[in-house]
């Protein structure tokens, strides 16, 4: 009882802060990632951005298809596969991992790139790497 | 077990600050020595061990090395005795074209001979692929033509690794090597036969087996029009016996034997009137251009044509290439640290980019249009579709610019420049304090301490920022440094991993651009006599460590920085995987100081920040005044490689900018 308690705190908090400064809370345990929630449409000029950024920032580990088939990295994520994705593959959880790194070897990137909302655009590019029938809806841009 | 009477060597095993406390000292071994002995030790410790022991002997330069580089110059001459031999001929040859300097181990003896005899700075080394890379980063600092030899066989298949190196570095390397005799060929006659053309096939711009003794200046003729002309890359000669022994008493014995005025041109390829007015226009009309000044500019020399176009018509410059420093880091309008900005740019103008990255690879944006000049026309919409590609010899391109552009502000752009760069050094130095942490946590040193402090040193201290020549090598230290070096001038930063990402020639690449400062050669000049400092990691330092004795020899003064975080930069790789990460790991603590004492070089041992501020200062000083080079031991931990624990972690740099190596 006294946990769940807990938890409501912390998930209002959690949301407070978004409400208040637009960007995730600086420490995000696992869970917390899990119940983020992108403030970025999954539209296309968001994916459009997003892959500008994974071409700059990612392929040397992940390659360019998002396959890790080259060497650099022995054991980076197939991004293709989210069932081989090691810290989860909610929305949240991807920008978690993009923002404060993961395992052993996937630098933090919240000091390379400019904003949250870039990041967020990042998450969704990663996920039309996807299978189609495991990718998120895309949107319509606002006009 | 001897007492040592060496001062010096005393002096070394006296106990420092920082030493472990479980180190084994010699102290220590006497104190387990028997009763008995102990016992006569106090009643007359000098004798026991001075009447059957000689002292050890201290490390020291053979006279013969200082005498013979002080003898007289020897150039072969067809009316002396005998003639001149082939290698002589090949030697005479090599200082007409001023071949600048060579690196080299024993093997392949005439040629080496005659090329030192006749004059031509000659190094010998202790392995010939650092001889190899210090070949390589003697050209990379001055754009000079350097050559490097081994013997056949072993000693020549010890060069392919940095010979690869260097060709992926377009650098104009000179490989030399003896191959037994054409009589012997295809009959693994006694030892070291091997086929070398094949075996470079890949790594050279050109290279011939010479077969004909009469022809030996044509192939050297082959060989100086492919490293002075187009773009550069390494040309391989190999010399059977019957070649460098040959005798020729007269020029006439010799085919095709004229001088370079005949054999080469220096004419050079300039852009055509129509071209240059296009690129004039398109970079007249767009907002936001940007100049990539690749090697070819380096090589070139057109810093000084660069900089005038650039100036007058607001246009950013980043720098690329295996060399840094042809447009100055502190420009206003250099964009090296400006990586954020790349997306606005709308114009890409290549110049002498050789090794040219896909479209994806670098942070502009897809949409921005793109001039490529190259010297040769075979390149040109490789890996980037361009709106305009243009043969050209980029110091004629950078002159015609120069000449045509129109006086233009553009305040918005450079406005822009300077803030994406002031988010960048403020990202440096979130980096740095969180590396202070990190130190201070630990007792060890992270790597953005380390390369912040070198940073402060060089460039914000009493030191000219100008004067020294860096370089950088390895995984979590190479990436790290490279954010923090600058170069201010031409020829200032070597970019040891470029293209190929070697681990491993770091420290002979900085030996051969120690050397090139030393002698002042081309953009060194200014600097003459300067002490070079490296970066490198516990990894990459073995492949080259030896030659400290090469540097102690030739008194070449070089301060490096030996990031020992115990293991394989790549260790995570290891992790979640069984049975693997023995692979990956090294014993800890290391002592790699001690090593360097050994060569001939100091060492130093630090664990605190500030044990590493005093160690530098001092290793530069003695370098600066002494000419004695010296290795810091930088104690780390492997887990700084990591973001995990220790954020951000190893961070793979932007390109273009100042920490590139891809392209």
């Amino acid at each position: 009882m006294e946990l769940r308690r807990w938890k409501a705190v912390a998930l209002l908090t959690l949301g407070a802060a978004l409400l208040v400064s637009g960007d995730a809370p600086a420490k995000l345990t696992r869970d917390d990632a899990q119940k983020l929630k992108s403030p970025v449409a999954n539209t296309k000029k968001s994916i459009a951005r997003g892959r500008v950024i994974f071409m700059q920032n990612c392929t040397s580990c992940h390659g360019e298809n998002g396959k890790a088939e080259g060497s650099l990295v022995a054991d980076a994520t197939d991004l293709t596969s989210p069932q081989l994705y090691k810290s989860g593959t909610s929305e949240g959880e991807i920008f978690h991992s993009i923002r404060d790194g993961a395992g052993d070897q996937m630098p933090a990137f919240k000091s390379q790139l400019d904003s949250e909302t870039d990041i967020w655009n990042l998450v969704n590019f990663v996920r039309t790497l996807w299978p189609e029938s495991a990718r998120p809806a895309v949107q319509d841009d606002a006009k | 077990m001897t007492e040592n009477k060496n001062p010096e060597v005393q002096k070394a095993d006296a106990p420092k600050t920082g030493e472990p406390e479980s180190r084994p000292s010699r102290r220590g071994l006497f104190a387990s020595i028997g009763a008995g002995a102990a016992a006569a030790a106090l009643v007359n410790p000098g004798k026991i061990f001075a009447a059957t022991t000689p002292p050890i002997p201290s490390i020291r330069i053979p006279k013969e090395v200082t005498d013979t580089l002080a003898e007289a110059t020897r150039i072969g001459d067809f009316g002396e005795k005998g003639g001149m031999t082939g290698a002589e001929v090949f030697a005479k040859s090599c200082k007409d074209e001023d071949l600048a300097a060579l690196f080299c181990c024993p093997g392949n003896y005439q040629i080496i001979n005659a090329i030192s005899a006749a004059g031509i700075p000659a190094f010998g080394g202790r392995s010939e692929g650092s001889m190899t890379s210090a070949a390589d980063g003697f050209s990379r600092c001055t754009g000079e033509v350097t050559a490097c030899s081994g013997t056949e066989g072993p000693g020549f298949t010890n060069m392919i690794m940095n010979i690869a190196v260097a060709h992926r570095a377009r650098t104009p390397l000179l490989v030399l090597a003896s191959n037994v005799t054409i009589a012997t060929d295809d009959r693994e006659y006694f030892i070291q036969t091997g086929y070398q053309q094949p075996t470079t096939e890949g790594l050279k711009k050109y290279g011939k087996r010479l077969i004909a003794p009469d022809r030996v200046h044509e192939y050297t003729a082959y060989a100086f029009r492919n490293l002075k002309t187009g773009v550069p890359g390494p040309v391989h000669l190999d010399f059977p016996g019957e070649i460098y022994r040959a005798r020729f008493t007269e020029a006439s014995q010799l085919k095709e034997y004229y001088g370079k005025d005949k054999y080469r041109t220096e004419s050079r390829p300039h852009p055509a009137p129509k071209d240059l007015a296009q690129a004039v226009d398109m970079i007249n009309r767009a907002e936001r251009p940007v100049i990539v000044a690749g090697h070819g500019v380096f090589f070139r020399k057109a810093w000084e044509p660069l900089m005038v176009a650039a100036e007058k018509n607001d246009i950013a410059v980043v720098t690329s290439g295996p060399m840094r420093g042809h447009f100055p880091d502190e420009h206003r309008l250099s964009a090296s640290l400006s990586p954020d900005a790349f997306m606005s740019a709308d114009l890409v103008v290549f110049v002498g980019q050789y090794s040219m990255p896909t479209k994806q690879e670098w942070r502009f944006n897809p949409e921005a249009k793109a001039i490529r000049v190259n010297p040769t026309g075979e390149d040109l919409g490789r890996n980037w579709p361009l709106d305009l590609g243009i043969v050209s010899d980029e110091a004629a391109f950078l002159e015609g610019l120069a000449s045509d552009l129109p006086q233009k502000k553009r305040d918005a752009w450079v406005g822009e420049l300077a803030s994406a760069r002031q988010k960048y050094e403020k990202r440096l130095l979130d980096e740095y304090e969180q590396g202070v942490k990190h130190s201070q946590a630990t007792n060890t040193v992270h790597q953005a301490v380390v390369c912040k402090e070198v940073h402060d040193f060089l460039y914000k201290g009493s030191i000219d920022p100008k004067q020294t020549v860096t370089g950088w090598g390895g995984w979590t230290i190479g990436n790290c440094a490279a954010r923090w070096l600058r170069a201010y001038r031409p020829g200032q930063e070597v970019n040891c991993p470029y293209q190929y990402s070697a681990v491993g020639p770091d420290l002979a690449m900085m030996i051969g651009a120690g050397a090139a400062v030393q002698l002042g050669v081309g953009p060194q000049a200014p600097y003459k006599g300067a002490p070079v400092v490296v970066l490198t990691s516990d990894a990459g330092i073995t492949y080259s460590m030896f030659e400290l004795d090469t540097a102690a020899k030739y008194k070449i003064p070089i301060v490096c920085v030996v990031f020992n975080n115990n293991a394989w930069g790549m260790w995570p790789s290891a992790v979640g995987t069984p049975r693997s990460m023995h692979m990956y790991l090294f014993q800890e603590n290391l002592r790699y100081d001690k090593m360097a004492e050994g060569l001939g070089a100091r060492g130093e041992y630090v664990r605190t920040q500030d044990e590493f501020r005093r160690a530098l200062k001092t290793s530069y000083e003695v370098a600066a005044k002494e000419r004695v080079s010296t290795l810091i031991n930088v104690q780390a931990l492997k887990e700084f490689t990591s973001g995990k624990d220790y954020p951000p972690g190893n961070i793979i740099n932007p390109e273009p900018s100042v920490g590139a190596l891809a392209h």
